[in-house]
């Protein structure tokens, strides 16, 4: 997975059903990348629909977009945002009022060829869905990224994705599992990381438990990755250090009982 | 010459489509069904020919609609989009790989599947259907009507299951049996039984 094939590696974050949490792990992997020194551009390929910037914080730098790239009405240069806290962190940002045909494949491959010379790593979020957007999405990834939740729907979906990613001969498939609630799982009422990897057969790369703090820092634009004393920051950081090889041991949700409670009542007190 | 040839094959119909227009198909289609309507009831219908690839995926929907309508079914349904694999016909094959959800594998013959088949993955066989490995989805044994078919899964724990033209569905309350089970035709409807090594083999195991 992490072996650079000329230049930098772009990585697809996609999932099938929407509102799992693809665009709030790109946004908080990508930043936790640059914490840790990469040069990193987060792009948005959700066309028609974008909300990367927004949840980046960065809707109000947006000047160009992608399709004006493709159609050349600006350089490439031009319509990469710079994040305000990282200077080695940059944003392609959608374009809202056009769609998912207005590029191609083959297109997103020479934008992601340039972005590779620059670039250490090219997260690309990936609209929900199957069709046009995915197929553009996927088309000039070396690997992949399926985010799900621990509910059957996510699952078919995410299993459906994982099963065309392979046809599109993808070697390398992982798993995130986002906004786990570890005493729900122990009282049996949510499905575990043991069922979800049963059923999915595919290696894990991220848990990250369920947290309010998410919803206020998407209101904020300020990505839950930069809160140290959240669990949820915590774990997107950990995948952030996984994508850049590091091993780097798994929250044990399953055996930390009472533990994990008192840590999460610790941090509700804390964070209010 | 017509626009569309009917050929008979093991037990189903394929459809030739020379050179034409969507209007021409469905007209001579119709004028067959119409000649002669129980002679196509009940049969499976496979789309064949070069023709096709001119058709929009409407049109062909609008065939299969009228093939339907005329009470065929539909063996191979033409569009290709899905992971579907058609290999030499009246052979068995083996699978060795999990069919996730969307996934379809057709064949005529049998089919051993090394995986699992998740729920809303199909598996449809003109003979048996043999999986290693947990079965969840949706699996028709015996697609052309042949009742000697069976289904045979580590863990047999299917939405449905369709041997030949019968269907049937787990009872909703049934807990799901550790053990290897199979699913069978007797006195015209599908049984399910727990598959057990025959004694000889058991005999020598324990020893």
């Amino acid at each position: 997975m992490m072996e650079p094939s000329n230049g930098g590696q772009v990585v697809v974050i996609t999932s099938g059903k929407g509102g799992v949490g693809k665009t709030t792990t790109v946004t908080n992997v990508s930043m936790g990348l640059a914490q840790l020194g990469f040069k990193v551009v987060a792009m948005d390929l959700d066309i028609g629909l974008k909300k990367l910037d927004l949840i980046m914080g960065l809707e109000n730098r947006v000047i160009y977009d992608i399709v004006q790239v493709i159609e050349g009405e600006c350089t490439l240069r031009q319509a990469l945002v710079k994040d305000r806290r990282f200077p080695n962190l940059f944003m392609l940002p959608a374009a809202q009022t056009r769609n998912k045909d207005d590029v191609t494949e083959e297109q997103i491959k020479n934008l992601c060829a340039e972005l590779k010379k620059e670039f250490d790593f090219i997260l690309i979020d990936c609209p929900a869905g199957i069709e046009r957007g995915f197929r553009n999405s996927i088309a000039a990834a070396d690997w992949a990224v399926v985010v799900t939740n621990p509910e059957v729907s996510a699952v078919r979906d995410a299993d459906r994705i994982i099963g065309m990613l392979e046809s599109a001969q993808f070697q390398d498939i992982k798993l995130v599992i986002n906004r786990i609630r570890p005493e729900m799982v122990r009282g049996g009422d949510m499905l575990s990381i043991d069922d979800l990897l049963n059923h999915l057969c595919i290696d894990l790369i991220g848990i990250v438990p369920e947290d309010d703090g998410v919803v206020i820092s998407t209101n904020t634009g300020e990505p839950i990755i930069l809160n140290q004393r959240s669990l949820a920051g915590r774990a997107f950081y950990n995948i952030a250090r996984r994508f850049a090889g590091e091993e780097v041991p798994f929250l044990d949700l399953n055996h930390t009982g009472s533990l994990w409670d008192r840590i999460r009542m610790f941090f509700s007190k804390q964070v209010g | 010459m017509a626009v569309v040839d009917i050929k008979g094959q093991n037990n189903g119909l394929v459809f030739v489509f020379r050179p034409g227009t969507i209007d021409e198909y469905i007209t001579e289609l119709k004028k067959r069904f119409e000649a002669n309507p129980s002679l196509f009831r009940g049969f499976s219908v496979t789309f064949r020919g070069e023709a096709l690839k001119n058709l929009t995926s409407e049109e062909l929907g609008a065939l299969q609609r009228l093939c339907l309508d005329y009470g065929l079914t539909l063996a191979l349904p033409p569009s290709s989009k899905n992971t579907r694999e058609r290999d030499t016909e009246g052979s068995d094959i083996i699978v060795k790989r999990t069919l996730r959800s969307g996934q379809k594998i057709i064949h005529d013959g049998s089919v051993v599947i090394l995986g699992d088949v998740h729920e809303s993955a199909e598996v449809i066989a003109s003979k048996d259907i043999i999986v290693l490995g947990r079965l969840e989805g949706v699996v028709h044994a015996g697609c052309f009507g042949d009742q000697s078919s069976i289904v045979l899964a580590l863990r047999l724990m299917p939405r449905q299951v369709r041997i030949a033209d019968k269907i049937s569905r787990p009872p909703s309350d049934s807990p799901p049996n550790e053990n290897p089970e199979m699913a069978y035709i007797e006195d015209g409807s599908i049984y399910v039984r727990e598959y057990r090594v025959p004694l000889t083999s058991r005999k020598r195991a324990s020893n």
